[in-house]
């Protein structure tokens, strides 16, 4: 019994350890649930590499931010770089530009260097899907290879550049 | 200057409240989005599983994350005709699988198709009202945005909906 007193009574500090402790938990849940609702809903940082958006994106690891309003309301338009999930692969995302939406007629040519005579095709974009290619059309795994792409599967708009710091600045209709 | 005191204890109260009603949405959005949702299924397309009416229905958010997606699953997925509508459909064919499929409405025949690699065939139960992957094609799988589980309305049939 004195025991038990003995430890009650030394457990006073640790109670007030115990509720800053939470106090910041708190205030860390509270800061990330505000990272959350902008990163999913308003503005999102990406990092693209690869060579198929050659020349408008450079080949390095460049950061850019992305918005997504204008891809929840369906304000995109022609011209526009998106970001997309492949519809063959549900967990990896690309960025193409935008080339074609639902009712257009696309024409183009097959991508293959090899083969001597280039064939040209023709396809009409179906309802609620679009057509994405990417800006270097040697080196771009595209609509032109898996075909249109469902509009559900568009995430966000690009619309600044942040890296590197020479080109940080607005990327609009680039 | 009391006035403005009393203005300072009014505001201080109406933040302390509004913070309350904004933590209560933050945590309802959380669980909505990512852990269970509501969701009102109507239509032909799924009898005798789900009712023409319309019933409510709960979707679970987990399954698709982490791939756990296979036959015979009602699912609720994004159309790809239209992105500001959701379809309830059953999985029939994961990718990979060759279906074949009869769509009275427009041929005598069974027809057959290859799912592609990350796609998935949806087909509602009734064949007979349903527009679905025998219409549009197989669906990617990065449109399907949860797993219907339970039905809540009507009372008379709430409860668990099986395979």
């Amino acid at each position: 019994m004195k025991k038990a007193i003995t430890v009650l009574r030394n457990m006073g500090p640790f109670r007030f350890a115990i509720k800053e402790a939470r106090e910041t938990a708190f205030l860390v849940a509270k800061c990330f649930c505000v990272l959350h609702v902008t990163d999913n809903y308003l503005i999102s940082p990406v990092i693209t590499y690869g060579h198929s958006m050659l020349p408008t994106i450079d080949a390095t690891s460049t950061i850019f931010l992305t918005e997504r309003i204008s891809t929840r309301f369906g304000k995109v338009a022609h011209g526009d770089i998106v970001v997309l999930r492949l519809p063959h692969n549900p967990r990896q995302t690309v960025a193409k530009r935008l080339v074609g939406l639902e009712g257009d007629r696309i024409t183009y040519v097959s991508s293959r260097l090899s083969k001597k005579k280039k064939k040209k095709h023709m396809f009409l974009v179906p309802k609620g899907h679009v057509w994405v290619e990417g800006d270097n059309k040697y080196n771009s795994n595209d609509s032109r290879s898996f075909g249109p792409v469902p509009y559900g599967l568009i995430e966000s708009k690009l619309f600044w550049r942040v890296s590197p710091l020479k080109d940080f600045g607005s990327f609009w209709n680039k | 200057m009391s006035f403005m005191n009393h203005i300072r204890t009014v505001a201080k109260e109406a933040l302390d409240r509004t913070s309350i009603i904004a933590k209560f949405l933050c945590c309802l959005h959380f669980t909505s989005s990512y852990l269970c949702s509501p969701t009102h299924a109507y239509g032909p397309s799924m009898l005798p599983t789900l009712n023409i009416a319309g019933d409510v229905v709960l979707v679970e958010h987990l399954s698709p994350r982490i791939g756990k997606v296979g036959y015979g699953d009602l699912v609720l997925v994004r159309s790809p005709l239209n992105p500001n509508r959701n379809l309830t459909k059953r999985v029939v064919a994961m990718e990979g699988d060759t279906v074949t499929y009869f769509d009275p409405l427009n041929s005598d025949s069974s027809r057959n198709a290859v799912v592609p690699k990350g796609h998935v065939w949806i087909q509602g139960d009734n064949i007979y009202a349903s527009r679905d992957s025998r219409h549009f094609g197989p669906v990617p799988y990065g449109l399907i945005k949860g797993k219907v589980f339970f039905r809540v309305w009507p009372p008379s049939s709430f409860g668990l909906l099986d395979n």
